[in-house]
This record gives C-alpha cells, structure tokens and sequence, in this order.
C-alpha cells in the first residue's frame, strides 16, 4: 500500500517539483508585489491605514517636494548607469574577445562576482576614513602640497555618493554584458574582418547588436539597484542627498505603509518606464529574435 | 553597400590604445573595489582609525571588540540563517532546476523565478513586510528573515543548477532504467553525482547571499537583529563603534573570503569539467 503510492508520487522523478513551485512562488513573490500596489491606493490617518481606495497617497507623494527628490534620484541612478556602462562594455567585451587567457577571465569573473558577498556597510564605511577631512586623501593631498586647505567635498556631498555607486555597481553592468559577448561566435567576427570591416565597423555591427540582451540587463541590475540605492546616500551623503529609498525607510519608520507601498511601486514602476524607453530605442537598430539565432553551438 | 570599403574613415580605430584603455579601466575600477578592503583591515590594527593614518599598530580595537558584548548573538543567528537559507536553496533549486528543462514552458517560469532580480531590494523588502505584517498579520521574526532570503538567494542557486541540467544526458537515466534502476536509485547513484557541483555551489551561494544580506532583512526582521544589520545600526548611528565594526568586517572577511575561494574553484574547476 505505502509503496503503491509512493510509486505513484514518484517523489524521485521530479514532476511534481514545478507545480509546487509555481503554486508556493505565486503565494511569496507575485502576491506581495500585487498587494504592495495594492496599498498605495490606501491611506493613513491618525497612524492607522485606511482600506478605501483613494489617489490620497499618490497625490501626497507628488506634491510635498518629493518631486525634486524623484529627480535628483534619477539623475544619480541615470549618471551612475552611463558611467559603469563605458567602462563595464570595454572591459566586458576585452575579457571575453581580447584574447584573454581562461585563467584571467576565470580570476576577473571571481573578482567581479565576491563583493556581492561582502557586507555593504562595512563596504561602504570603509570610505569615511579615506575621504573624510583628516581622511587618507586628504593627508595626501596637504603632504604632497597640492592644496593648502583639507577638502571638504570629498565626504557627505553628491560626489562620493556618485564616486562609490558607480564602484558597487560595476560587477552587476560587467557580468550579464560578458556572458552575452562570450556566447558571440568567433567565426562573425573573423568573417567581418575579412570582408574589410575596421574594429569600430565589427563594434558597431557586429558585438553591439548581438549583446544588446546583456546590455540590457546590465543596465536593468545597476539602474535598480542605483534606484533604490540606500547604504551610499546616507551614510556618505551626511543627509545632505535626500533620495527616495531615504524617503522609503522614514515613511517605513513612521508606520505610513500606504506611503512605503506608493513609494516602492514608483521605483518599480520609474524602473520599468526606464526599461521600455531603451528597449524601444534599441528595436530601432536591433530585431531581439535574431540574437539568438547567432550564439555558438 | 555604397560605405563598405572605406577603411581609411575608421583607421583610428585600429588603433593599439583602445584595448588597452578597457583593460586597464576596468582593472582600475577592480582595484577601487579591493582597496578599501585592504584599507578595512589595515585601519581594524590601528590604535585610532578614523584619523586616517594607521599608525601606531596595536590590537586594541580587538581587546574591545571581545569585551564588547551584543555581537556574538546576531553573529551566531546570521550563521544559522545562513546555513538553513543554503539548504533550503540548494535543495530547492535542485528540483525545480531538474524538472525546468522538461516543461513545455520553461522560458516563462525561468523568468518568473528570476523576478526577484529585477525587483530592488527595498521595493521588494517592502512588499514582503506588507503582505506579511500588515495583510496577513503575521509576527516577523527570524523565519520572515530566512523567507526573504531564500527569495533573495533561489533565483542564483536556480540560474547554477540550470547551467548543468540544460545540458544533462538523459540517455544515462535511460540507460540505468534499463539496467533495472528504480527512480530513486537512479537519482542517488547518476544524476545526484552529476549535478553536485552545481548543488554544493548553489548552497554556498544561499548561505553568503543570506549571510550579508541587509536591505530586506530591515523589513523582516520585526524585532529580531542579524549581523549585517547591527553591523549597519553600529556603523549609522554611533561613531565611536566603527573601530569595532572595523575588525568585525576583518574577521568576517577572513572567513568568507576563504569560503568563496572555495565556490569558486568549484565553478571553474569543476562545472568546467562536467562540461
């Protein structure tokens, strides 16, 4: 009898894996992003949440000057994006095109991938001491006699906010960029050599078209992540560089979950808008459904 | 195809430098990364850390940090959500990761599984602590914690697993039904060897993914405190800990830095030979 039906279960076959999956997945992932949108339509009065759809919250959030806020978080999440992306592409496409040797492209990928497993306030606190008024950089500075003040920019304004996002989010722009220039068959680019094409005509003709997919999602990974960066605006910008996750842990702090729920879709939803401009400016050069058609065998 | 032939416009761009300059950027943002690192432990040695020159040398801020007490708790709880969120993931990520390339839909649930990538850490932090506190109204705790970090974890557990099931052999489980294997024998003795390095390294990645894991964890935690986030209300509200957190990242780098040396000869040592 038991083991009629543990024949049927078949636990060791595995079919009943993805159901389950799909059913538990469903209940922890997509539900909660549903209610989450959910909430922002509540509001909060007298700290508690009121259960009447409304636009209230989404009307605050707009009008009490959140909307500088919402642009000085793009124009940081938007600069810090271009930057990685100039230097992630030619060092992504150098690693996996340049000739370079399995053990420096194994030792760069392990470099790239182990500071997503070192803790980021330790990470990021690090820089206080380097870049702080009697900091490293400055005792540099004034014992090299290359200024004669200590500099104070150098700690709690935009520039190190910028300078160490830009540093945290390398990795996440480099590796998707290289998995899809590693899967680009070697024989396209020999074949547009030789029909006279110049480096930048392979670039522009060849690479650029067929790692679009990992552009993508190399920009996917650092717009979101630079989007609701938190760490960085707050313990290098000395609140000075109000962002909208600073925005996100006060309305949190405050128990205004309507806000909290307002403010986390509108970085979901800046991020997908984000996301279907690029993705409509590149269909423009690219057709997606020929990418994969080209990849190594 | 009137602008095929003309070399002489993009002569420029045969030029030496460019790969050069790549490389060395790259390198050079490489270096931003692991400097401080280096600096961390330096500083963790120095009798007065926040002036920014590390001499003199002595071992004070260790002395403090041992008699410090209130990080040997979190410490010990981050450790044992760790290695749960490891098991759970490895294990986990093990079946679907097999059952994935048999289903006539696995472009969709691949990119359903991998959502939580693409969704920020606060965002989905958020959502959780909403539809578990406020909707559900549940009582946070370590297991809101751990839930959070298996989401957070599975999608790159799954992502390593699937690079060995994509291209597994079924006509060796074939083979074995046809010697008389049941299903479970046939999974202990071929398929389980076959995808161990997979499995072993999406553990550890469960486990180091968790472990340092801190921008959900703050929605999660009720009223429960890990490691990263004492590490992260230490180094935010008072000055005078940072000494302390200086050699508590020095140690725990010098754990887990071991530990990922090992992942990764893993990945590349022994993924690669599976091939």
């Amino acid at each position: 009898m038991m083991r009629n039906l543990y024949q049927r279960l078949n636990l060791a076959d595995g079919r009943w894996a993805l159901p389950c999956f799909i059913g538990v997945w469903s209940f922890l992932v997509i539900a909660p992003l549903v209610v989450l949108v959910v909430f922002s339509f509540f509001q909060t009065q007298f700290f508690m949440t009121v259960y009447k759809p409304s636009f209230y919250t989404w009307n605050d959030l707009f009008s009490s000057g959140r909307f500088e806020v919402t642009l000085r978080t793009l124009r940081i999440a938007l600069t810090v994006t271009v930057i990685d992306l100039a230097i992630g592409f030619p060092f992504a496409l150098w690693l996996a095109k340049g000739k370079t040797s399995r053990t420096i492209q194994a030792m760069a990928l392990a470099l790239l991938t182990i500071p997503f497993f070192i803790d980021l306030s330790s990470r990021i606190i690090v820089w206080r001491p380097i870049l702080d008024e009697h900091g490293l950089i400055n005792n540099f500075l004034l014992a090299s006699h290359l200024v004669s003040q200590p500099q104070h920019w150098l700690l709690y304004t935009e520039w190190p906010v910028h300078f160490v996002m830009v540093i945290d989010n390398f990795p996440m722009m480099v590796l998707p960029i290289y998995l899809a220039i590693n899967v680009i068959d070697d024989t396209l680019i020999a074949a547009c050599e030789d029909l006279g094409g110049s480096p930048l005509r392979v670039l522009r003709d060849v690479i650029l078209p067929l790692s679009l997919p990992g552009i993508l999602g190399g920009i996917v990974f650092t717009l979101g992540s630079s989007l609701a960066a938190w760490v960085e605006p707050s313990m290098l910008g000395g609140g000075f560089v109000d962002v909208l996750s600073n925005s996100i842990s006060s309305a949190y702090s405050a128990l205004r979950v309507p806000m909290v729920a307002a403010l986390s879709t509108f970085v979901v939803v800046l991020l997908a808008v984000l996301l279907c401009i690029l993705a409509l400016v590149m269909r423009r050069f690219v057709r997606f459904g020929e990418v994969f058609r080209s990849m190594k065998p | 195809m009137s602008n095929l032939a003309s070399p002489s416009r993009d002569l420029w761009s045969y030029a030496r430098i460019w790969p050069g300059l790549a490389k060395w950027a790259g390198w050079g943002l490489l270096a931003l990364i692991y400097a401080p690192l280096a600096w961390l432990a330096l500083l963790s040695f120095s009798e007065r850390p926040l002036s920014g020159i590390p001499y003199p040398l002595s071992l004070t801020n260790y002395i403090t940090l041992v008699k410090t007490p209130g990080w040997t708790g979190p410490f010990l709880i981050s450790l044992g959500i760790a290695v749960l969120v490891g098991l759970i993931t490895a294990v986990v990520a093990c079946f679907v990761g097999r059952a994935i390339p048999r289903s006539p839909r696995a472009g969709t649930i691949v990119l359903i599984a991998l959502l939580p990538l693409f969704i920020p850490g606060v965002a989905l932090g958020a959502a959780l602590f909403i539809f578990l506190r406020v909707l559900l109204g549940l009582n946070l705790g370590y297991w809101s914690i751990m839930l959070g970090h298996v989401i957070w974890s599975f999608p790159f557990a799954l992502i390593m697993v699937l690079v060995l099931t994509t291209r597994f052999d079924h006509r060796l489980l074939e083979a074995a039904s046809d010697l008389g294997a049941k299903s479970w024998r046939r999974f202990w003795d071929i398929e389980f060897p076959l995808l161990r390095p997979a499995i072993i390294g999406a553990g550890l990645f469960g486990f180091l993914l968790s472990f340092n894991e801190v921008q959900r964890s703050i929605f999660l935690r009720g009223t429960a405190t890990t490691m990263p986030i004492w590490n992260w209300t230490m180094a935010s509200s008072q000055q005078s800990q940072i000494p302390i957190i200086f050699s508590l990242a020095t140690l725990i780098l010098a754990v887990v830095l071991p530990l990922l040396c090992l992942v990764f000869w893993f990945i590349f040592v022994r993924i690669e030979k599976g091939r």
